[in-house]
C-alpha cells in the first residue's frame, strides 16, 4: 500500500466523499476481515463487524490524525475493537480455549489467504508457537496482557517478553520474505 | 534519560496504545513519549508496520456483495447526515430566536429598572422639596405670629416710588422674611434684584419675579445688623449689585 494512495484517501475521507470508503475497501476489506474474524471466529459475525467498521470508519473520518497514527492502524482500531465488543455482546468469550487454539482456526481461512503471502504463512509457522499464541491473544483475542497471562497460565513477565520477541522474529521473518519476493520479481 | 526512555519501551505501554487499548491518561503520556524521543517514535513506527504485515498476513478474502452492502450503509449515512444537518440549521435558528428574545427582554427589563430608579430619585427630590417648603412655611408663620417679630415698611426710592415692600424680622428666632407687594413697570431688559449685606458679605438673593412673588414671603438671611438692598439689575440678574442702582434698603 503506497503512502500515496493513504493520502489520497485520507483526503477523500475527509472531503467526506463516498469514494474513499471504495478505495478503503478494495485496499485493505480482505485484511480488516481477516482480523475480525480472528477475534470472533465465525464468517457472518465477522462480515457484521467489517460493515459496521466501515459505517464506523466513515462517521469518524473526522477524527482521524495522520500525525498520530498510519491509516491501518487507524482501521485495525476500529476493526478489532467493533469485533471485540461484537463478541461481548453475543457472550461467547467463555470458550476462549478453544479460540486461543491457533492451528484449529487457521484451517477455515487457509484457501483464500492471499497469495502473495502464502510463503509468508509459511514462514510464519516458523515463529514458534508459544510466541504466536501470544501475539494471537494480545492482537486479536482483545486480551490485556493480565488477561492473556491468566488465560494461557504464563507469568505477566514472560507474556512481555514474548510479545517482544514473537514481534522481532516476525519482522525477521517478514523482511526476509520481502527480500524473496523482491528477488524474485526481478529474477 | 535513557534510563527512561528503557523503561518505557520495556513497558507494554507502546504496545497498548498500538492497539487502542490506553487510558485517556495513558494516551496523553505515550503520545508525549512519541513526540519527545524519537527511539520512541522510531519503536512506534516499526509496530505499527509490524501489525501492519502481521495481519495482511493473516488477510482472507472479503464475502462476496460486503462491499454492495457496506456503501449501501453509507449512502444511508450521509442521508442521515443532511437530515441531520437540516435539523440542525433549524436549531441553531431557534437558538439565534431565542437568544434575541433573551436579550430584548433583558434590555427592556433594564430600561424598566432605570426609569424605576428615575422615578423612586424624583419622589424623594419632590420629598425633599416638600420638607423645605413645609419648614420655610411653618418658619413664615412663626415670623408672622410671634409677638417678636419686628414688621418694617420699605419704600423705593426715587428710582422706583410705586416699590412697597414689608420686612419681618426676628431677632428672637433669628428669621427673617420680606414680602415685596409692588413693583414698578421696568423696561423689558431690566429686573429687580435682591441682595443682602450680611456680616459684611453681599449675598446675592435672586430676581423678584414680579407678579409670582407679590403674595409670597422671601427668606432673608439673619444676622445682626444686616441690611437688604434692591437693585434694578439688566434682566436676568447680576453677579454683583450695581450701587447707583439701589431703590431701596432695609436695614433689620
Amino acid at each position: 500500500m503506497s503512502t500515496l494512495l493513504e493520502k489520497h484517501i485520507v483526503e477523500l475521507l475527509q472531503e467526506r466523499n463516498e469514494k474513499a470508503i471504495s478505495l478503503l475497501y478494495d485496499n485493505y476489506a480482505d485484511t480488516l476481515y481477516g482480523v475480525a474474524f480472528k477475534v470472533v471466529k465465525n464468517e457472518d459475525l465477522a462480515q457484521d463487524v467489517v460493515q459496521e467498521s466501515f459505517v464506523k470508519i466513515w462517521r469518524k473520518s473526522d477524527s482521524y490524525d495522520p500525525t498520530k497514527a498510519k491509516l491501518f492502524t487507524w482501521l485495525f482500531r476500529i476493526t478489532r475493537n467493533t469485533a471485540i465488543d461484537k463478541l461481548r455482546s453475543i457472550g461467547t468469550k467463555s470458550d476462549k480455549e478453544i479460540q486461543i487454539d491457533v492451528s484449529d482456526v487457521y484451517n477455515i481461512g487457509e484457501q483464500s489467504i492471499r497469495p502473495e503471502f502464502i510463503d509468508v504463512k509459511e514462514n510464519l509457522d516458523k515463529i514458534e508457537s508459544k510466541y504466536r499464541i501470544v501475539l494471537e491473544a494480545l492482537f486479536f483475542e482483545g486480551m490485556t496482557q493480565q488477561e492473556a497471562s491468566d488465560e494461557l497460565d504464563i507469568p505477566l513477565g514472560t507474556i512481555k517478553s514474548r510479545l517482544k520477541i514473537g514481534l522481532r522474529e516476525m519482522r525477521k521473518i517478514y523482511g526476509a520474505v520481502l527480500l524473496t519476493l523482491l528477488i524474485n520479481l526481478f529474477a | 534519560m535513557k534510563e527512561k526512555i528503557r523503561l518505557f519501551l520495556d513497558s507494554d505501554l507502546l504496545e497498548k496504545y498500538l492497539l487502542g487499548d490506553t487510558s485517556t491518561e495513558e494516551t496523553l503520556q505515550v503520545e508525549r513519549y512519541i513526540a519527545m524521543y524519537p527511539e520512541v517514535r522510531d519503536s512506534y513506527i516499526e509496530l505499527q508496520e509490524n501489525l501492519e504485515s502481521y495481519a495482511k498476513i493473516h488477510a482472507l478474502k472479503a464475502p462476496e456483495g460486503l462491499k454492495e452492502q457496506i456503501l449501501v450503509k453509507i449512502r444511508q449515512e450521509k442521508r442521515l447526515g443532511s437530515k441531520f444537518f437540516k435539523y440542525a440549521i433549524a436549531a441553531s435558528i431557534a437558538a439565534f430566536i431565542m437568544t434575541g428574545t433573551t436579550y430584548f427582554f433583558y434590555s427592556q427589563n433594564q430600561d424598566l429598572q432605570e426609569k424605576n430608579t428615575l422615578v423612586n430619585n424624583k419622589i424623594k427630590d419632590l420629598e425633599t422639596d416638600m420638607k423645605v417648603q413645609l419648614e420655610d412655611l411653618r418658619n413664615q408663620y412663626i415670623v408672622l405670629n410671634n409677638p417678636n417679630t419686628k414688621r418694617l415698611s420699605v419704600k423705593g426710592n426715587r428710582k422706583a416710588e410705586d416699590l412697597k415692600a414689608v420686612a419681618y424680622v426676628n431677632p428672637v428666632k433669628k428669621l427673617s422674611y420680606i414680602n415685596v407687594s409692588h413693583l414698578p413697570q421696568l423696561p423689558k431688559d431690566q429686573c429687580f434684584q435682591m441682595w443682602a449685606e450680611v456680616n459684611g458679605e453681599l449675598v446675592n438673593l435672586g430676581v423678584i419675579k414680579k407678579f409670582n412673588d407679590k403674595e409670597q414671603l422671601l427668606a432673608l438671611p439673619y444676622a445682626e445688623k444686616a441690611i437688604g438692598y434692591i437693585t434694578i439689575e439688566p434682566k436676568g440678574g447680576n453677579e454683583t449689585p450695581t450701587v447707583k442702582n439701589i431703590v431701596a434698603n432695609i436695614a433689620y
